[in-house]
């Protein structure tokens, strides 16, 4: 029985006459995921038989993606709470302080998704509306949307005709489509490219807003909201959608392809342009008259799962008409209109004295009507002190529960054995013939120029960007008109080592992140993860999961930043049932007192030091290098003091104003960070190079490669210095002469094939 | 008699307006959004602009459907009045779907158009160079630059080739349109980025009040834009791309 096909909606799924196996037919006929004792759970907090809307709100609500059934209870390891945090995760996203300027207090928002499987699928749209998932979750804390980024990964593009390649370009166009259109520079980003994701693409994307902190809109119903509107925003609800939460929650075999196509949501860039704008206009009325209001986004479960939340956190209940709601299409079904996931909708809580002049700027000022099909905001219902959340359909009720059952936590303990760590034995390094290597590295996949892809992306959009992608390890912002104050962000998940060891891939994200936003000047504020893995319900696989979790809680803690955002994507696989490489991947933001003293890469001068601060250990375990040699290798441990005292030692050089230039040393090892840090000086018109003396150039163990004016002003107790730069733009390395330009060209050149 | 007054035309789908504005006004301007909903009070303004973004959300063409819009009837009415107008970007393609660029036939009756960029297709952004190649007073909007100044700004579109049939492109050529091409850091011409013809990266009409650029100045305009280029003392002065603003905006105050 297809919901579609359903027109009453208040017809009765029958649970409780039913055997379990009959049961479990009659859910996987009607398309929903519950599980059979799941669905005796829902019957029995009814006290009847769901109706068809219940069933499928309840399949929505409870589905991994919207309860995080199965890992909600590990990822309490974290630490969320620091000096920094503003907001920690408990809402669409988490917020930290950036700093004060004019006698304000800024804040930085958040938010970190992924959108895996419908890019899988439907790469273009599927990339794009995650991009619009994500800037409404940042623009529902009542803030200016500022940046976006999207850390990919993606499989094998080397073949011409590989569906791979096929869903690589497919997911850049649709992030570039609807970031550009928004008007929303795209500040950071990475991109591995992974034979495990040849069948499971991940598309991280991370947004990032700008909120006065006494300005704060929360996404719950506010005390005292008894009687308030609730008011709907944004496109006419159509049947684009129907099932995405749980769509999300399946492997991608078991969902077929072609039958969840519809599943996948449209992007419309142009109508969330107008919303966006709308919506600053209606916080800075809300602001003027003082009105204390509820915002929440639009995701998985629909206007269901939106107003029930929204409801229940507030401590209320609510009820909705759906007869009051704008759709696409007449006669749309009862459980669509409820939990269909139609992008570009956003839901207000009001005091019924400003709701007039919200819709007057939605519908007439901003003419929503005029820009998409039906699209406005309407009063849908009303937030109830009972804690009942009521629907009505064509003068029926079609849901009425409970609201707390709906939106609880419901859990799942699922067994998992612990990941082995890795232990690889041959601690002997290789000999290296870095002549050889050196131009096999820098054309990587994995190392090459991602130019060809992100110069496709608007990154200087809003005339705020400092340092735009690509031209240092974190892109800057200076996002408020008149101060000195910048953000910095960046991103980082290697699943060259989650392939090998889950928890260390995590504990290398988030250094590496972290170190990323150090290099440009910035101090580490916050951290977001989106945890992307396999199927919860395999052992294995959960372990390498608690693992990964584990590794981010350690590293936060030895690093003392928070997580204040973050999500989990589960049931990531290839066809034959492996999970995709452990994919932990972690976003960081940083905070700049002065944009004036924010570091670029680019060698400065000749004759200047080079140093390596930081861990130097001599292991290739996870390396592009080890990869090209075949060779086993073991993983770098992390020394957490040493790690400290880097990021230190990179923050005084800069107050000294010795530090000249500075790269993280990481995919490619420190001599692809100093070929970066010519080629960073070629972009500017500066023929520089450098000459170092080093045995294991390749090695990705992490740190900084700095160049500095004057080494004497700082302690340089377990720095070493491997070179010294060249007044011409070469590279000699252990007395092996390359010349920048013909380097450049190599690593310039693999990903322009792919995205020409 | 007050300050002459600058409109920032909003349409939907307009993305570049806040920073439009805070630049016009950082040169003195006195400049104010105007969004679509509130197109009665645009006549009342002295001079327009209009910044970048998918207005219409580049239906059919880039600015082909933002140039039938009611605000455009009050552009193309200041036009013949004097008014002076500027198009960044996608108001770049609007005022060339509006037929006010090269402004050599009927209003909306374009005989030019930026179009999808060549040899590949898709969007670009990229920081570049272009050259003023018109003698700087040529056009009231350029007449504060140094004659061949070289001005930094961000190309930031998927339809920025200029393109046209033979005889307009000559006309083009031979009237004097073009008014800016794309050059290096140096100011040594290259080929244009996107493929335009003539290598063009601005167009302005016959009477010289009409000026559209593709690539964006305000997005190379303040000193923190270009910290290795001499931006690091004083991050938030302006520099760069603002030059040509603040040619415009003294423009507007002597009109």
């Amino acid at each position: 029985m297809s919901p579609l096909a359903s027109d009453r909606a208040a017809t009765v799924f029958p649970v409780r006459a039913l055997d379990d196996k009959t049961l479990a037919a009659r859910a996987e006929a009607a398309g929903v995921a519950l599980r059979v004792d799941e669905l005796r759970r829902i019957a029995d907090a009814c006290g009847r038989d769901p109706t068809i809307v219940e069933l499928h709100a309840f399949d929505a609500q409870w589905s991994e993606h919207c309860s995080y059934k199965s890992s909600r209870h590990f990822l309490r390891r974290l630490p969320t709470e620091g000096p920094d945090v503003v907001l920690g995760p408990a809402e669409d996203s988490g917020i930290v302080h950036l700093g004060e300027y004019d006698g304000e207090r800024y804040g930085i928002v958040i938010a970190h998704e992924s959108h895996n499987h419908p890019s899988q699928v439907v790469p273009f749209e599927g990339a794009a509306t995650g991009i619009g998932g994500i800037v409404r979750d940042v623009l529902c804390m009542g803030a200016e949307v500022i940046a976006v980024a999207d850390p990919l990964r993606f499989g094998r593009v080397e073949e011409r005709t590989s569906h791979a390649r096929h869903v690589a370009r497919g997911v850049v166009d649709g992030i570039a489509a609807y970031g550009n259109a928004i008007g929303v520079p795209n500040l950071a980003g990475d991109v591995y490219f992974h034979a495990g994701f040849d069948d499971n693409v991940l598309v991280n994307v991370v947004a990032l807003g700008l909120v006065k902190e006494r300005e704060i809109i929360h996404s719950f119903a506010p005390p005292g909201a008894q009687g308030w509107d609730i008011v709907l925003v944004g496109k006419a609800t159509d049947p684009s959608g129907f099932g995405g939460a749980s769509f999300s929650s399946l492997t991608l075999d078991a969902a077929d392809s072609d039958a969840n196509r519809g599943a996948v949501q449209v992007p419309d860039p142009f109508l969330k342009s107008v919303l966006m704008r709308a919506s600053y206009r209606v916080f800075a009325m809300l602001r003027e008259k003082k009105i204390v209001a509820g915002f929440k986004d639009l995701g998985a479960g629909g206007i269901m799962g939106c107003s029930a939340e929204i409801a229940s956190s507030g401590g209320y209940g609510a009820e909705l008409n759906l007869d009051e709601v704008n759709v696409a299409l007449d006669d749309l079904p009862a459980a669509v209109i409820a939990v269909g996931e139609t992008q570009e909708r956003l839901l207000w809580v009001l005091p019924p004295e400003a709701t007039a002049e919200v819709l007057r700027i939605y519908n007439d000022e901003f003419t929503l009507p005029a820009i998409a099909h039906n699209a406005r905001a309407a009063i849908v219902g009303r937030i109830t002190a009972e804690k009942r959340y009521v629907l009505r359909h064509r003068g029926e009720i079609v849901m009425d529960v409970p609201i707390d059952v709906l939106t609880g936590s419901v859990r799942d303990e699922l067994p998992y054995v612990e990941a082995v760590r890795h232990e690889p034995g041959g601690n002997e390094l290789p000999a290296l013939d870095v002549e050889a290597l050196l131009p096999q590295v820098l054309a990587h996949r994995d190392v090459a120029s991602r130019e060809p892809l992100f110069r496709r992306y608007d990154g200087v959009v809003r005339g705020t960007t400092v340092l735009p992608r690509g031209m240092a390890d974190a892109g800057v912002l200076a996002p408020i008109a008149g101060a000195r104050l910048g953000v910095a962000l960046a991103v980082a998940g290697n699943p060259r080592v989650g392939a090998i060891d889950p928890r260390a891939a995590a504990e290398q994200a988030v250094l590496e992140a972290t170190r990323r936003v150090v290099a440009v000047g910035a101090r580490p504020i916050g951290l977001t993860d989106c945890l992307n893995f396999g199927n919860p319900r395999k052992a294995d696989q959960l372990g390498a999961f608690v693992a990964a979790v584990d590794g981010l809680a350690h590293a936060a803690r030895e690093l003392g930043v928070a997580f204040v955002s973050g999500n989990v994507s589960l049931y990531n696989e290839s066809k034959e049932g492996r999970a995709v490489p452990a994919s932990a991947v972690v976003a960081c933001v940083g905070a700049i007192a002065d944009i004036g003293a924010t570091v670029t890469p680019g060698l400065k001068r000749a004759g200047s030091p080079l140093l390596w601060i930081g861990s130097r250990e001599l292991a290739l375990g996870g390396s592009v290098v080890a990869e090209l040699l075949g060779i086993e290798a073991p993983l770098p441990q992390t020394d957490y003091a040493a790690e400290r005292l880097a990021a230190a030692l990179v923050r005084d050089a800069r107050e000294a104003g010795v530090l000249l230039a500075c790269r993280t040393v990481s995919d490619g090892g420190v001599l692809t960070a100093l070929a970066r840090m010519a080629f960073d000086a070629r972009a500017q018109g500066r023929a520089l190079g450098a000459e170092i003396d080093y045995g294991n150039p390749f090695c990705e163990a992490g740190g900084y490669l700095c160049e500095v004016s004057d080494a004497g002003a700082l302690d340089l107790t377990g720095v070493l210095r491997i070179g010294t730069t060249l007044a011409e733009p070469a590279l000699i390395v252990n007395g092996t002469r390359f010349e920048v330009d013909a380097l450049h060209a190599i690593w310039s050149q693999p990903l322009s094939e792919v995205y020409p | 008699m007050s300050a002459p007054r600058i409109a920032v035309l909003v349409f939907p789908g307009t993305n570049s307006e806040d920073e439009t504005v805070r630049l016009l006004r950082a040169c003195g301007g006195d400049a104010h959004l105007v969004h679509w909903s509130r197109a009665d009070t645009l006549a009342a303004y002295d001079a327009y602009v209009l910044p970048g973004g998918f207005a219409y959300e580049d239906r059919i063409r880039a600015g082909a459907i933002a140039a039938h819009d009611r605000m455009v009837d009050d552009v193309i009415t200041g036009c013949e009045r004097g008014k002076l107008i500027l198009g960044i970007c996608n108001g770049a393609q609007v005022l060339l779907e509006a037929g006010l660029v090269p402004g050599t036939g009927p209003a909306r009756r374009p005989t030019a158009a930026f179009t999808h960029n060549a040899p590949q297709a898709h969007y670009l952004c990229a920081h570049v160079y272009v050259k003023l190649v018109i003698e700087p007073h040529r056009s009231p909007i350029t007449a504060e630059l140094p004659p061949g100044a070289v001005v930094p700004a961000y190309a930031a579109h998927g339809e920025g080739r200029l393109a046209a049939d033979p005889a307009h492109l000559r006309e083009i050529a031979d009237g004097g349109h073009v008014a800016f091409v794309y050059v290096d850091a140096d100011g040594t011409p290259v080929r244009a980025p996107n493929g335009s013809a003539l290598d063009a990266a601005a167009l302005v009409n016959r009477e010289g009040n009409v000026l559209a650029i593709m690539p964006h100045p305000e997005r190379d305009a303040w000193n923190y834009q270009h910290l290795d280029r001499g931006g690091r003392t004083d991050p938030l002065a302006c520099s760069g791309g603002a030059a040509l603003f603040a040619s415009f905006v003294a423009a507007v105050a002597r009109s």
